[in-house]
């Protein structure tokens, strides 16, 4: 009954996606569209004879962007393929000939011919001065090049590539395009923009001049009298907040598995929170107590007669911040290793006459080693890119994060200099994310067998448990007050000198009134709230399913070049977010790709910054799942992307899960990237609650914080709804009773 | 009901096929077979022989880097799993987890063009095959390891493949349960006519079931035949020694005398087929069961001292020492063992010990 | 079938809401934005309630519009550039990016608009001005017993020591005038010796602008060196923050309006061009509480606003401290000379 679809000659997805492609030529605008992405007006506005909204094909015959007309060649070409069966030779050769010319001819235009007319000088002195121009790409340009890439896979494909199956080829090719085009290529014309002098030249001494400015690297601070460079600043700040996170998220990691402590659950919610708040709301809250007006300043100053000081604004106040903020992402981290150490060895070390604190010390710690990396590197990580908890407590303490931005936002305006300081932070993320992985290879750390502990974690010993409890319980009471500073300061008129208990706040943001039967969003937060809602939404399935998909692949195909694959994949974890920003803001502001000022590169920004999340967790999960599963779908006639939707998928719940919940969370706290991204149209919160805080309005901002967390809190659970369980019984396993 | 089902069985034939993993691992190694249809065929072997690679190379989970495999006439070697008319029961079953016995079942039906009705009454017709009728609505995991075993084997039926493939399917299964349930699956292979290939490296039950056996060894076939043919006239010592147990003696072929080959084992002299042999060093081949013992014998017999004496129940197990080396024996007389330590004699028996080339 | 359907009805409703829009097409033009984001949001309902016009707005620095201008020169997508210092409007006209324009509105308007109109050819206009100056906070001043300033040279005085903030040239638009300002003031060797002096006092140089007189008003400092209007913002807004035009005299800056050269909706962009120097429009300001001085006589202002007429207002030479090259050379001595001495 099987159909065997390499010698049928009905070739659907041929057949689509060479629609696609004349589509992409003959009838949508091969220019981007001036104003939203989404709008239709175009079908009414002189098209297609308009050049600002003709086809490509409108174009050429009309005389103009000439350099359009070779496309029409791979598209005729590839018809030659319809009606042959995939094993013919000529079918993959058709295929892939086509389409690589195509997709070349595609880029070359794109990249050679820009707003200015040629892009570059050699052209230039080539074929002489060409005297017209083009604009960013759109939705015809859009669909060809896919159609290119699908018609490309699909040729690699029939040549036997991956087996000849053209979904796994696809998805990998897919992969690769929007990473190479999200990622790389914005780091690579960071990259380039560094060398950029003032009259558009490239020059090496000036970056060089850049590079080894004083400001970036003195050291006089160390002698005494001057600053130190901000490069230092900010690796002694990221290598100290790294330590002490993972320091502290091991402490609540410990208490949490190996203790009697009756209260876990409060602590683990307390963990929780900051994860849910915009960075920076941590910041303003220790201004509102250690600040030089702060309550606890006050109070310290009334009462030992101190003068107050503005002690907090520097590395301190940033790094306490910082602390607070990270320390939940490290917990996380390390709850997983801790509770992963298995029972039965720490037990088989006391049966070797280990005394606990030796059990701890010579078996357990050592095995939490990998996760403890894992915590550095995250904290090392975030702390490089915080942006928000420098930009109000930094006082003079300067870090890459906050010079990155007043490079580009600031009265300098200059792109060279933020693309220097951008190339300096991605070394040190870069550098870390190396030696972690090289610390880490050489050793196997793996405990869990998958076979079943009956062990019981023991206790702390007693040296340890003293000071983790005291470290902890400091902690927990110190978020607490942070968190009822943030909530009541909300709720007060005007923090620190008029202290009336008031709703003021929140009317002004979220206040709605009736009329004409609909329901007016009067409140001053409503364009921004509603946008990041918006962004957020979108962003977190595209995430999740790019990192599954990525995960699918990484796990469960074998094809030429899959460490340097994964690599990839894994290379925006490493990146800052700030560097995002920049390096975006660079690559998209012109044609070929000119989406600055648009929604969508809100959310392409954050799909690929959380890309990684869900690449690991669809990786952790999918390596439980037998293989054989695949395997016997597929033997059962089903094709691969079948099996990826009805088998690989539903066993996968917990994980989309937490890589929707991760990327929607993320992409309502994030701020670093988000800062250079959002225009007068798409406003973020958080970049509108910097813009109050940077107005004074901390009670605005801290309303809005405070919303924002609810609106988190609702929204994870409503998305633990939405995905559901799949049913699978009493057990995971496929493996019968034994 | 049950008769909706049917076979399309089709030969499966290997010419010259290899598989090898990156540059230098070599899983097998130039391989040519060819199983008639609505036969079952084992492939049997130690770990790492080749066989399960084989197998996927049938199911088109492998593909071979050279050679070529057809399935029927059609040449299949390039096609992926999906598109071969090929089924494979696993060893761990593989049961979708989330999915009911029918939704499992009738997986592959949605894939191979069958309406819903069809689908589900082919279902049902797989599942009373089986024997599970009523279990439609159950989970995987709501099954006992047999049932799971069934509903796996149901799944795989019901598409009426070319070729049926089970991967070790009783390694996870009771002793008891496994006799019963190897019995089913040649009962159903035989009632359907199906083509089989079973891998598995138990040689009991690759005896119990199939029509021909293929032992494998290094990536390559070592022997190929039936399972007397195997058992009886092993090609060398490894296929003796794989199937069922046997004592390899070194030995020498003193003459060769039409079809039988005078031999001596030290000094005791012995007359068997010649199986084309020339005289010089040989091995001979003797199972367990064909040592014979006696409490005293006659003087060309060998003398022999019990090492070790086991009851197993069902006979007695014993190890002797000889004048050429430990010997394995069996013997059904239970009621009056030898003990440890005992002077006995012993001989081989007239039919059963095999000569094999020299080692 | 039924995804198909609903697919099917989806696009047919939006082919039908953008028919309907289609059906009643107004005028639009594009706005840059260069002040702060609320008085943007402002301005542009109230264009559109009050002409019909549909704007769109990107609000960005000055710095990042005028590159962004000069960018899109040869297909410019905006068509009128609404507030920012005067600066890099000045250099739009002279680099030939914006259009000359003569609006009906000049007679209404305050002489420091006009000559900043016919300085740069009638390329760019006035809408507001504010003076330099700076705020202190008196809760704080009074704790720390502290006298209160009342002249740029007052800030030098030692007891002020780690109580003055002003923002850093390099990174605000403020600090450069302000450091511009003193150089006019005091003469370049003077005006650094003051610069150095007041380096001795600052216990931080913010990177923006307002951000001085911010946490002043928060408690966080207790002098900051601002815009004035900047100032009154915190004072209106009720924190303990007084305002000082120093005694010697002040720079100021004007913030512009141009309109971009070869704009696609050249009709629009002089509508509200003219609407923006309506007494109406500017008295828009103070809603947004923003106290710079307009430039239309007749607009309303805030009692709290400074008085420009009071105030010692030196001759700024926007001309030669606008240019690029003055500029450069100015912050790069600050660097050099300045910001590395100890504090």
């Amino acid at each position: 009954m099987r159909t065997d679809h390499s010698e049928a000659v009905s070739q659907p997805v041929l057949i689509f996606w060479i629609i696609i492609g004349w589509v992409g030529f003959m009838v949508l605008p091969w220019y981007a569209l001036e104003d939203v992405f989404f709008s239709f007006e175009w079908l009414f506005d002189g098209y297609p004879f308009d050049s600002d909204y003709a086809p490509a094909a409108f174009l050429v015959t009309q005389g103009e962007k000439l350099w359009l007309a070779p496309l029409v060649l791979p598209i005729v070409a590839v018809l030659a393929a319809i009606g042959r069966v995939k094993s013919d030779p000529l079918y993959a050769k058709i295929l892939i000939a086509s389409s690589a010319f195509g997709f070349a001819w595609l880029l070359f235009q794109g990249f050679g011919i820009g707003l200015r007319g040629w892009q570059f000088g050699t052209l230039e002195a080539l074929f002489g001065p060409l005297g017209d121009r083009q604009f960013g790409m759109g939705y015809g340009a859009m669909f060809m090049a896919l159609s290119f890439l699908f018609l490309f896979t699909q040729g690699v494909a029939a040549r036997g590539a991956i087996n000849g199956d053209v979904f796994v080829v696809s998805a990998i090719g897919g992969v690769i395009a929007v990473i190479t085009i999200f990622v790389f290529f914005p780091i690579a014309k960071m990259l380039t923009a560094a060398f950029i002098t003032e009259d558009q030249t490239y020059s090496v001494v000036v970056f060089l001049s850049k590079f080894l400015d004083d400001r970036l690297w003195g050291v006089s601070c160390l002698s005494g009298g001057g600053k130190c460079g901000v490069a230092w600043n900010s690796l002694f700040l990221a290598v100290s907040v790294g330590a002490i996170t993972t320091v502290l998220g091991l402490v609540f990691a410990l208490v949490v598995t190996r203790s009697g402590f009756k209260h876990k659950r409060v602590l683990r919610a307390l963990t929780v929170l900051p994860i849910i708040t915009p960075p920076f709301v941590i910041g303003l809250a220790i201004i509102l107590l250690f600040g030089l007006s702060g309550s606890v300043t006050t109070f310290v100053a009334d009462v030992f007669g101190i003068q107050p000081t503005r002690w907090v604004y520097g590395l301190p106040g940033v790094m306490i911040a910082q602390v607070l903020a990270f320390t939940p992402i490290a917990f996380l981290v390390l709850i997983g290793v801790v509770e992963g150490v298995s029972p039965s060895m720490e037990e088989a070390a006391q049966t070797l006459r280990a005394s606990k604190w030796q059990v701890f010390r010579t078996v357990s710690f050592p095995l939490m080693r990998p996760g403890l990396a894992n915590a550095f590197l995250l904290g090392f990580i975030e702390s490089m890119a915080d942006f928000g908890n420098p930009l109000v407590l930094g006082g003079n303490y300067d870090v890459l994060s906050t010079e990155i931005f007043f490079a580009i936002v600031g009265a300098q305006y200059d792109q060279g200099q933020a693309a220097v300081l951008a190339i300096v932070l991605l070394a040190f993320t870069l550098g870390a994310f190396y030696a972690q992985r090289f610390w880490l290879g050489k050793k196997s750390y793996t405990t869990v067998s998958g076979k079943g502990d009956a062990g019981v974690h023991p206790t702390m010993p007693s040296r340890l448990a003293i000071p983790v409890y005291v470290v902890a319980i400091v902690w927990a009471l110190f978020t607490v007050v942070i968190y009822c500073m943030i909530v009541f300061g909300s709720f007060v008129e005007l923090w620190g000198v008029n202290n009336t208990l008031t709703f003021k706040h929140y009317v002004t943001a979220f206040s709605f009134s009736w009329g004409d039967g609909d329901i007016r969003w009067t409140g001053a937060a409503w364009n921004s709230f509603w946008t990041t809602i918006q962004i957020a939404a979108i962003a977190a399935p595209l995430t999740a399913a790019l990192g599954l998909l990525t995960a699918y692949l990484l796990t469960r195909q074998n094809f030429a070049g899959k460490s340097s694959f994964e690599f990839g994949t894994m290379l925006s974890f490493a990146i800052p977010g700030t560097v995002i920003g920049v390096s975006y803001i660079l690559a998209f502001n012109v044609p070929p790709l000119e989406l600055t000022g648009t929604g969508i590169i809100l959310v392409i920004s954050f799909v690929f910054r959380n890309m990684p999340v869900g690449v690991r967790a669809g990786i952790a999960s999918m390596s439980q799942l037998d293989k054989s599963l695949d395997e016997s779908s597929l033997t059962l006639g089903a094709n691969s992307w079948q099996t990826f939707r009805r088998i690989i998928l539903p066993l996968l719940k917990p994980a989309i899960l937490a890589a929707l919940v991760y990327s929607f969370v993320r992409a309502m706290t994030a701020v670093s990237a988000v800062i250079f991204l959002v225009s007068a149209e798409y406003d973020m919160a958080t970049s509108y609650i910097i813009g109050r805080v940077e107005n004074n309005d901390y009670g605005l901002a801290i309303a809005y914080s405070t919303t924002l967390i609810i609106v988190m809190l609702v929204a994870v659970g409503a998305m633990q709804l939405a995905v559901g369980r799949t049913a699978i019984g009493r057990r995971m396993s496929t493996k019968p009773e034994s | 009901m049950v008769d909706i089902i049917n076979s399309k069985a089709a030969s499966v034939r290997f010419e010259g096929v290899s598989k090898t993993y990156g540059t230098d691992v070599l899983a097998v190694d130039d391989i040519s077979l060819t199983i008639e249809p609505s036969t079952l065929v084992t492939l049997l072997g130690p770990s790492g022989c080749g066989k399960t690679t084989t197998l996927r190379m049938i199911a088109g989970l492998e593909i071979a880097s050279k050679g070529r495999i057809l399935i029927g006439d059609k040449d299949v070697t390039k096609l992926p799993a999906t598109d071969r008319d090929v089924s494979m029961v696993f060893q761990s079953y593989a049961l979708f987890p989330h999915m009911t016995v029918m939704e499992n079942v009738a997986y592959g039906l949605n894939y191979s063009g069958f309406n819903k009705a069809e689908s589900r009454d082919r279902a049902i017709a797989g599942l009373e095959i089986v024997g599970l009728a009523g279990f439609e609505k159950r989970l995987p995991s709501e099954l006992s390891g047999g049932q799971q075993q069934r509903v796996a084997v149901a799944r795989a039926l019901v598409l009426e493949p070319q070729v049926l493939l089970f991967d070790e399917p009783l390694s996870n299964l009771d002793a008891k349960l496994r006799r019963q349930v190897r019995e089913e699956i040649r009962e159903i292979q035989q009632n359907l006519g199906l083509t089989v290939v079973y891998v598995t490296h138990d040689q009991e039950e690759a005896l119990a079931v199939s029509d021909r056996i293929i032992v494998m060894r290094n990536a390559a076939i070592a022997q190929e035949g039936t399972p007397r043919e195997l058992f009886e006239a092993p090609v060398d010592a490894f296929v003796a020694d794989f199937i069922g147990e046997a004592n390899l003696i070194p030995c020498q072929i003193e003459k060769v005398t039409g079809e039988m080959a005078d031999i001596s084992i030290g000094d005791y002299q012995y007359s068997l087929p010649a199986r084309g042999m020339s005289p010089g060093a040989a091995t001979v081949a003797v199972r367990p069961s064909r040592v014979q013992i006696l409490a005293s014998g006659t003087p060309d017999m060998i003398s022999a001292n019990i090492a070790k004496a086991t009851y197993v129940g069902g006979h007695m197990e014993y190890t002797l020492d000889t004048p050429f080396g430990a010997l394995f024996a069996m013997s059904g007389d239970v009621d009056q063992p030898f003990a440890v330590d005992q002077e006995v004699a012993m001989s081989f028996s007239g039919s059963g010990p095999v000569l094999l080339p020299k080692r | 079938m039924k995804k198909l359907t609903l697919i099917a009805t989806g696009v047919m409703a939006v082919l039908m809401s953008t028919t309907s829009t289609v059906a009643m097409a107004k005028d639009k033009m594009t706005l840059y934005c260069s002040a702060q984001d609320d008085w943007c949001q402002l301005m542009v309902n109230s264009f559109e309630e009050a002409t019909g016009v549909d704007v769109s707005m990107t609000r960005k620095s000055s710095g990042e519009t005028f590159a962004q201008i000069k960018a899109e020169a040869a297909n410019p997508k905006g068509d009128v550039w609404w507030g920012g210092t005067g600066d890099p409007h000045l250099q739009a006209a002279e680099e030939g990016l914006t259009a000359p324009y003569v609006s009906g509105m000049r007679d209404q308007l305050n002489d420091w608009s006009i000559s900043q109109a016919t300085s740069a050819g009638d390329k760019t206009i006035g809408i507001y001005s504010g003076a330099l100056g700076y705020g202190y906070n008196s809760d704080l001043l009074a704790a720390n017993n502290l006298p209160e300033p009342a002249c740029w040279q007052d800030l030098l005085k030692p007891e002020y020591k780690g109580h003055v903030q002003m923002a850093n040239p390099n990174s605000s638009g403020t600090a450069y005038t302000t450091l511009a300002t003193i150089v006019q003031l005091f003469g370049e060797e003077e005006g650094f010796e003051f610069m150095k002096g007041l380096h001795k006092n600052i216990n931080q140089y913010t990177k923006s602008g307002s951000a001085p007189i911010k946490a002043a008003a928060r408690g966080e400092n207790t002098i900051g060196i601002v815009f004035m209007h900047d100032a009154v913002k915190q004072a209106v807004a009720g924190f303990p923050i007084k305002v000082v035009a120093p005694c010697e005299g002040t720079g100021y800056e004007i913030g512009s309006m141009s309109i971009i050269k070869d704009g696609r909706n050249p009709e629009s962009a002089q509508k509200f061009y003219d609407w923006a120097l309506s007494a109406e429009a500017q008295t828009l300001a103070l809603q947004v509480n923003a106290f710079q001085v307009p430039s239309n006589m007749g607009a309303e202002t805030s009692p709290s606003a400074p008085d420009l007429a009071s105030i010692k207002l030196i001759d700024y030479d926007f001309k030669k401290y606008g240019s690029s090259a003055e500029r450069k050379r100015l912050l790069q001595k600050w660097d050099d000379e300045v910001s590395v001495l100890p504090q």
